[in-house]
Formats: structure tokens, sequence, C-alpha cells
């Protein structure tokens, strides 16, 4: 049973006199039991669209999704997630203690489950110092922190977080993926969208890509990036002026020490052999040759600006991002 | 029933934090006391005038109330973004707005005891009979806010609060004078305008039905059937805009 499924779903947002915006189009998207899965795309792709629509905020226009198998609109399926949204508001006048019993009884917790569910949370999340206080003073970090609390109210095992470290300071950042991975630890499924691409390439293992509306890949990080080398890096030793020219030529980039040591970066691996065969032609030593793999970001970036994604044949990565271009 | 209860209570905590519920039942006290002096002024008449104002008071004070704070409910929830970790509780979106009807309604209780407690105590002082009648004209003031709440929390789910506001006080108004809708003079005999207006007196409820002022002014009793039409009358009115406010919140995104 998946956490989450997607099956063709989609929001068009319809005004009077105004062309319609499609928000979504047609997301088919599994996310598995105990995995964190990362959600990016720009501002305006459709990751709070989506959000938005698996938490039963909105209603699709077309399709459908399951939350371990229940209808997204239903209350069953809302029982088993924990939302936490971009910057999270509360009633200011509530204290972090008062809101998460006025949680836990929209969730139907008994007076006793509440209070058993406030030690907890509130020991994990580090919230005793700040437990009467009125939220309205509370700093961004703070306000994070209820926000997250708020989303474990009932134990749900499913977290859907949208842009959880959006606005922290780097401690605040790293306070919120340690917490996301103790959580997925403890077994818990988490979904959230974000635009730090190395926050999501450290603790996820899985990652969507939406590119205005449209799911244009994913799959596991490492199958994504991790096949095509971008460059190579090459150093060498020893070299006579005539091959130090010939490989001059070949590099995108070229640095010399002066001593016959030299280090050179070429496109790709075909370019990195022809550098390397050209070495041992003039007697040369070839010190070492590193390919460099492509990072998340630069996958990110390529994917955004609709580069062609080649994809090895044995992996289940799905990219469609050509499609959507088309 | 508990989410419902949990809803209400929370927002009636927000709604007596609210400056414009103080500011408006400042006023109220306000006119309460100030009727007084129009009282010396109709000369022998001061209680009927006292009794008369009061009831005023409390009627268009409490719609201000239910305009006010009602009209912001929803829509301020959705405003300020707090809608969103709600409605993704598992809670039927019916629960949520009959929460907040119910919030809402306790605010008005509250007031409306306050003035009647507040009026009440003057008319004593003042000399004034605190007879049946001046209390179910009082009761009838509570049916009527009962109904305007619901009116106003439905147009929180559609509209914006200035909107909202200016449709409640329009309906107030037209409310309090659907009568001349069905009164009109022969000239208009046979006119589109007269079917017009003669249809609006059965889309718009009769607020005047619950209207004892002048009963209550000059002791004159009133039968208990028709309290208990007026009751009635109230009570569906305000079942219909409830069920109207759960139907348009139903499908909203937001």
């Amino acid at each position: 049973m998946s956490a989450i499924r997607t099956q063709d779903l989609s929001k068009t947002y319809k005004t009077l006199g105004k062309a319609p915006v499609h928000s979504l189009s047609s997301l088919d998207l599994t996310v598995e039991k105990g995995e964190i899965f990362g959600f990016l795309g720009r501002n305006g792709a459709g990751k709070t669209t989506t959000i938005k629509l698996l938490t039963g905020l909105i209603r699709p226009t077309a399709g459908t999704a399951f939350l371990f198998d229940k209808e997204i609109l239903s209350p069953e399926a809302r029982s088993l997630v924990g939302y936490m949204p971009e910057q999270p508001y509360f009633y200011e006048y509530l204290s972090p203690r008062e809101t998460l019993d006025f949680y836990g009884r929209l969730r139907g917790l008994s007076r006793d489950a509440r209070q058993r569910e406030w030690g907890y949370i509130s020991e994990l999340l580090d919230l005793r110092e700040i437990a009467d206080r009125r939220i309205r003073g509370f700093s961004k970090g703070m306000r994070q922190r209820v926000g997250f609390a708020v989303a474990m109210v009932g134990d749900p095992p499913l977290l859907i977080l949208d842009e959880p470290m959006s606005g922290l300071d780097p401690l605040g950042r790293k306070m919120i993926r340690e917490l996301m991975v103790r959580l997925n630890g403890m077994g818990k499924t988490i979904f959230f969208s974000s635009h730090v691409l190395a926050d999501v390439e450290e603790i996820c293992a899985r990652v969507g890509i939406l590119v205005s509306g449209r799911l244009a890949a994913s799959g596991r990080i490492t199958d994504l990036v991790g096949h095509i080398p971008k460059s190579v890096e090459l150093e060498v030793s020893g070299l006579n002026d005539a091959a130090t020219s010939e490989l001059h030529s070949m590099a995108n980039r070229f640095s010399s020490s002066g001593d016959g040591r030299c280090s050179l970066v070429v496109a790709d691996m075909h370019s990195a052999n022809a550098a390397a065969k050209a070495v041992h032609a003039a007697g040369a030593e070839l010190i070492s040759m590193h390919p460099v793999m492509e990072s998340l970001e630069d996958f990110f970036t390529r994917i955004q600006e609709g580069g062609g994604v080649q994809i090895p044949k044995d992996t289940s990565v799905a990219v469609v991002a050509a499609k959507a271009e088309e | 029933m508990n989410r419902i209860k949990a809803v209400a209570e929370n927002t009636f905590r927000e709604s007596i934090r609210d400056k414009v519920l103080y500011v408006l039942l400042f006023f109220a006290v306000a006119t309460i006391l100030g009727s007084k002096v129009l009282g010396w002024i109709s000369i022998g008449q001061d209680i009927k005038i006292i009794k008369d104002i009061c009831l005023a008071a409390m009627s268009i004070f409490g719609t201000l109330i239910a305009i006010f704070v009602g009209a912001n409910l929803v829509y301020k929830e959705i405003d300020k973004k707090t809608l969103y970790t709600l409605l993704a509780q598992p809670m039927k979106r019916y629960e949520f707005m009959l929460g907040k009807y119910m919030g809402l309604l306790a605010v008005i209780v509250v007031s409306l005891v306050f003035m009647t407690a507040g009026s009440s105590l003057y008319l004593w002082l003042m000399g004034g009979a605190l007879n049946a009648v001046w209390f179910q004209s009082i009761l009838l003031i509570f049916v009527k806010l009962v109904l305007l709440t619901a009116f106003s929390i439905l147009l929180s789910t559609l509209v914006s609060p200035i909107l909202g506001a200016i449709i409640v006080v329009s309906f107030y108004v037209t409310g309090h004078a659907t009568e001349v809708f069905r009164d009109l003079p022969p000239q208009l005999d046979g006119t589109i305008s007269k079917q017009a207006l003669e249809l609006l007196y059965y889309v718009i409820p009769n607020l005047n039905l619950f209207n004892l002022q002048s009963e209550a002014a000059n002791n004159v009793p009133v039968a208990g059937g028709y309290l208990l039409y007026a009751l009635i009358y109230g009570l569906a009115w305000t079942a219909l805009f409830l069920v109207l406010a759960c139907m348009a919140f139903e499908g909203r995104d937001v």
C-alpha cells in the first residue's frame, strides 16, 4: 500500500473573464510508505496546489488521489495525515499548549490522550519553555516548531510539509532536517516541498520535480543524477610543449603550473579518453582522472531549462520532461 | 459534536477579544442610558420612551455585532490562513461552519444578556414595570439575531466582509419593510414592478414579525400563538441560511 497515490490529478482555476490557469496537469505520483519524498519546483510550479489537493483544502478538477488507499476528500484520509502549511498561522491569542489541545479535540482525542500527546510532542520539539506563552510574539522558528507540533497531533503516519525550511536560519533548517530524519526513523512517511536543494539531497531518497504544473521527473536522486558525469577532471605531469598545446585545445578549462604539470577539465568521458591517449602518446603521466557527477541542483536546472534527460535503461526513473515540453 | 463544540468555544474566545464588540456594547449602554434624555422631552411618556429606545438599542446593536463579528468570521480565517490547518483535520466542513455559528451565537447571547440586564435594571430604577411582554419582546429580538447571524455567516463564506456588511444592513432594513411590498398602492396594479416587489415579500424574511417594541412600550399582552409562530418562522429561516452556508462552504477552495 502506498502512502500517497495520485492518478491524473489536475487542478484548473477558472476566473470569469480570464483565461483558465492550469495549476496542475495530470499528476501521476506514488510515494511509498516509510520514505522521505522531496517535492521540487520553482515558484508557481504547482507544489502548493498539489499539497492543498492532498490535504482536501481544494478540490481536483480531474483525477483523484489516495492516502493509504483512502480517497483524499474523506475525513478518514485526513486522519492519516499531519499537515504543515508554508508559514503556518495559528490563533495568535492561544499558547502552544492550548493550540495542541484544540487540534487534539478536532482529531477527537480524549483529554488524557491530549495530555499524553502534549507531553510527548513538547519534549520532542522542545516546546516546554514556551508552553504557555501567546503565539503572537513568536519568531519564525518558534512558529515553525508549533506548526510541526500541530502536524504531529494524533500521531498520523504521513506528514505533508509545505516548505518546512522556508525563511529559517541555518540552525533552524538543521533542526527541521534532523527532526524529519528522526520522525522518518520512527516510521513516518514524509512528503515535503522545498526550494533548498541541498537539504533535499541530504535527507531524501526520492524526489519529484514539477515544471509548469507537470511532473517533469521523479525517482531516486541517485538514479536521476548519478549516471552522467557533467565533466571529467584530469591531472597530468611531464607534458612537452606539443602535447600541452593539443590538450589545451581539447579542454574546456586548462591550467598549467609551469613545471610540466597541468590540470584540465573536459566535457565528457569520450573527450577524457581521447585526452588520456594523447598523454600516453606524448610519454607523459596521467596522475588522476575524476568524473564530476551531476548534482541535484544541476539536474534541477537542466530540467527547468527544458534540457533532455538521459537515464540508463535499467533504472525505473520516470522522466517526462521532454513530453511535457512538447 | 465534540468538534463543533471545540470550534464554537474557540470562536467565542476569539470574538470576545474583538474590540469592535466592546465599542458596540459601549454605544448600546450609552444609548440605553441616553433614553432618559428623550424621556424628559416627552412629557409623561418617559417610561414608554425608555422601553422603546432600550429595545431598539438591543435590536440594532445586536445586529451590528452579528454583522461586524459574523461577516468577518470565515473570511478572516481564510485571510490569515488559520483555515488551512483546521480543514486539513479529520473534520467535516459543516462541523466547522456550525461551530463558527454556535460560537458567534454564544457571543450574541452574552451581549444580549448584558444589554437586557442593563436595560432592565435601568427601567426598574426609573420606576418602569418589568412585565412579561418586556421579556417576550427581548426573546423575539434574540430570535431575529439568531436569524441574522446565520445570514451573516452565509455571506462570510461568499463575499468580502465589507460587501457582506452592506448586504446584511440592506437585508435588515428591507426585512423590516417587507409589508410595504405586499401593500403596494393600486396605481401599480398589473405592472411588472408590483410582481417583482411582491416576490420580494416572499423571499425576504419579515423581520417586523419579531418587533414587539410598541406592545412592550404600551404594555399590550402578546398571544402565545403569535410568539410560537414567530419562533418557528425565525428558526426555519435560520435553518435554511445555515444549510446554504454549509453547502457554499463545502465546495469552496481555500
